[in-house]
């Protein structure tokens, strides 16, 4: 077992927040590269190619959805946003643009922990052959046969339905916005129509969760879009 | 009249020296100019005069034999006749010309005074201007009193603008000329009732109506007249309706302004409170970290202090929600969506707060999509669920049910805890007011404030209640509204 450390850059402006940040990203094996701006972020971003960005939204010297769009012109790797402000706006909007996930501040450094672990796994599985078959809960799906099984009995979904699920659960852990999932299933004249997306959200969670109304797997993120949670 | 005779007369004393050298017709010729002159000197009616005393004294005194009417050949009657038809119809064509002449004086007169209230009214920037501008028209132009009635709020035209003491209103007819939008005169009413109402149209809407008392001698009024009052009706709505868009311009721009400001001063202050609480939630975390691992004593400080920097930050959210709420005119991000979605994610957001408390969701099957702002419900749920676990004993349930209510759906989650010492609902719900039973328990009585404003934005009521087998029970309402249609999947 001599797998490089996996490398994080902590593009963030307050001092105090980097610290704590670093030891809890350190603490989960990986190396921290640390960045006080944008521009600097965008320099070591490129020169450093890390596994992993945590950024803050509100830097001093410019938006962070705009670094976004500008890394997602030519990288891919797993962007967490910071996030002071509650406004759901600037959340969707960085989704939008490509990042992957998001902690709203305040937030303990059990849940950084987690959602670093997440976004690594996921970054690390892409290398790996994507595997048909998609488990949770009781539930099995085969995508290469399309189907759906729960508690080993075929579930019957509509394709509309199907379509939905398959999307979740190609992004597992990462938040999809609304727009994005109407514009995927629906297509773009539905991206207003968000009761759409949510009453078939319900449908999938009436089929395969125990129990719909506190949903283990389909999780909710309000005012932002849905996360599938294997 | 006497004018006429005279002229005629006149004619006659310098056409008798005339006689023996000038032929019949010709002295008719001057009889004919007569007519003529006096037609457009005098009108119509001198005009018929003269003709006529003309053929008379023609015949009299030229026509053989003279000084008497009878006539010594019969050809003259010939003459007279032609003499009569001529001077009727030079008289008519003439008198005509004349009064065409003074109307296209008058009109243009008139028409210049339109114009001239047209530019005024063009630069007026406050109805008192538009007013006094209408005001000097009727008066200068028709020697006529006006006034003009404004909507009030249940649209009829009532309220007055300017002083015209001689122009009383008769409601009634105020009423339908707003209404229908068409002219309405009654010539009946007098002693200073206003006998014409206007409607003052514009391009959106009738903007109110312009009443005009004539006075007492005028007794009909010319359809001209009418017409010109209509087109400065019509002028003074278009004023009046570029002023009042010129105020909702206004209001806008402030509004938009103030918001702004209150936007950007809320986010700054979110931001500046919120980066030392997450600091100092992180690094208390962060002290679990430390290896070698810290004495339990130390860990169970650093616990501590995330658990009050985590509160410092709910609270400080709820502070500044309150402020935002409070603030007024809240944007609601209405959508339709299922009330069991807003429901689980509250559940989930405040899982830590809830272990020992499960919650138990009832709702109906058929329970409509309601349209409601998710964040904001999400907020309220989380604040009711968060009461009720702070009351209640662990280990006990906490319900959440709804069912139609009229037009409303009614929510409402329930506790087994202790009650409410106090159902009095008005003061439960205000701001920092605290149940009395809730002394060393945390909180600020901001929670339950925060829940109607965010409710009542809504359009619906919230109340808290007493559960017949124990327990508190706070219940809200959500407008039923009209649930869009979703189109059924071809499968």
């Amino acid at each position: 077992m001599n797998t490089p450390k996996p490398k994080v850059l902590l593009i963030e402006d307050e001092k105090t927040i980097r610290r704590f940040v670093r030891a809890a990203v350190e603490e989960e094996g990986c190396s921290v590269i640390e960045a006080e701006t944008m521009a600097g972020g965008l320099i070591e971003a490129g020169v450093q190619k890390p596994d992993l960005l945590i950024l803050d939204l509100g830097l001093p010297d410019g938006n962070g959805i705009d670094l976004i769009r500008d890394l997602r012109g030519w990288s891919e790797v797993p962007v967490l946003i910071l996030s002071a402000r509650t406004q759901e706006n600037d959340k969707i909007d960085a989704l939008d643009a490509g990042a992957d996930d998001y902690l709203t501040k305040p937030f303990s450094v059990g849940e950084l922990r987690a959602r670093v672990r997440a976004l690594l796994r996921r970054r690390l599985r892409r290398g790996e052959a994507a595997t048909p078959v998609v488990e949770f809960g009781d539930v099995v799906v085969d995508l290469s046969r399309r189907l759906v099984l729960r508690g080993g009995q075929a579930v019957h979904l509509t394709p509309i339905e199907y379509r939905l699920l398959s999307t979740l659960l190609g992004h597992p852990g990462k938040v999809l916005t609304q727009r994005n999932l109407l514009r995927e299933i629906w297509g773009p004249s539905y991206v207003e129509s968000s009761h759409y997306l949510r009453v078939y959200v319900g449908h999938l969670r009436q089929k395969l969760e125990n129990d719909p109304t506190q949903p283990r797997h389909f999780l909710t993120e309000t005012g932002v879009g849905y996360r599938f949670q294997p | 009249m006497l004018l006429t005779v005279l002229a005629c007369a006149t004619t006659t004393l310098v056409a008798t020296p005339l006689l023996g050298y000038l032929d019949l017709a010709n002295i008719v010729m001057l009889f004919l100019l007569t007519v003529l002159l006096v037609a457009i000197t005098f009108g119509r009616g001198s005009a018929v005069l003269a003709s006529v005393l003309g053929v008379l004294l023609f015949d009299i005194f030229f026509v053989p034999p003279r000084f008497s009417l009878a006539v010594e050949n019969i050809q003259y009657l010939v003459t007279f006749a032609v003499m009569l038809i001529t001077g009727l119809i030079t008289g008519h064509l003439a008198a005509g010309l004349k009064q065409k002449a003074h109307e296209a004086l008058t009109r243009e007169l008139r028409t210049q005074a339109l114009y001239d209230v047209a530019r005024q009214l063009a630069g007026a920037l406050s109805q008192a201007q538009v007013v006094e501008i209408c005001h000097a028209f009727t008066q200068g132009q028709l020697a006529a009193e006006s006034l003009i009635l404004l909507p009030d709020d249940q649209g009829h035209p009532t309220v007055a603008m300017g002083s015209s003491p001689n122009c009383k209103i008769d409601p009634l007819l105020a009423n339908i000329a707003e209404d229908s939008g068409k002219t309405v005169r009654n010539q009946e009413l007098s002693n200073g009732y206003a006998s014409l109402y206007l409607p003052l149209r514009a391009s959106m809407r009738t903007r109110g109506v312009l009443a005009i008392a004539f006075p007492t001698e005028v007794v009909s009024l010319p359809d001209e007249q009418v017409a010109l009052l209509e087109a400065l009706a019509s002028l003074i709505g278009i004023a009046l309706e570029r002023l009042h868009y010129v105020d909702v311009a206004q209001s806008t721009q402030l509004k938009m302004v103030s918001e702004r400001l209150r936007s950007s001063i809320l986010s700054a202050l979110s931001h500046d409170l919120r980066t030392p609480l997450t600091a100092l939630v992180g690094l208390a975390d962060s002290l679990f970290l430390i290896k070698p691992t810290l004495p339990d004593t130390a860990l169970e400080t650093a616990q501590a202090m995330h658990e009050q920097a985590a509160r410092l930050a709910n609270l400080v959210g709820n502070l500044l929600d309150m402020a935002r709420l409070n603030a007024g005119e809240i944007t609601l991000r209405r959508e339709w969506q299922p009330l069991e979605e807003v429901i689980g994610a509250s559940i989930k957001l405040i899982e830590s707060a809830l272990v020992a408390h499960p919650v138990k969701v009832r709702l109906p099957a058929d329970l409509p999509l309601l349209e409601f702002d998710a964040v904001l419900l999400e907020r309220v749920f989380c604040n009711l669920l968060e009461n009720a676990a702070k009351y209640a004993p662990p280990g006990s349930n906490i319900d959440i049910a709804a069912q139609p209510a009229g037009e409303f759906i009614e929510v409402s989650i329930s506790d087994r805890g202790p009650g409410l010492a106090d159902t009095d609902n008005d003061r439960m719900f205000d701001m920092f007011v605290r149940g009395d039973s809730v002394a060393g328990k945390p909180g600020t009585g901001l929670g339950l404030a925060i829940c109607r404003a965010i409710v009542e934005a809504h359009g619906g009521t919230i109340r808290a209640t007493n559960r017949p087998e124990g327990g508190a029970s706070i219940s809200f309402t959500l407008p039923r509204g009209t649930p869009p249609i979703l189109e059924e999947e071809s499968v």
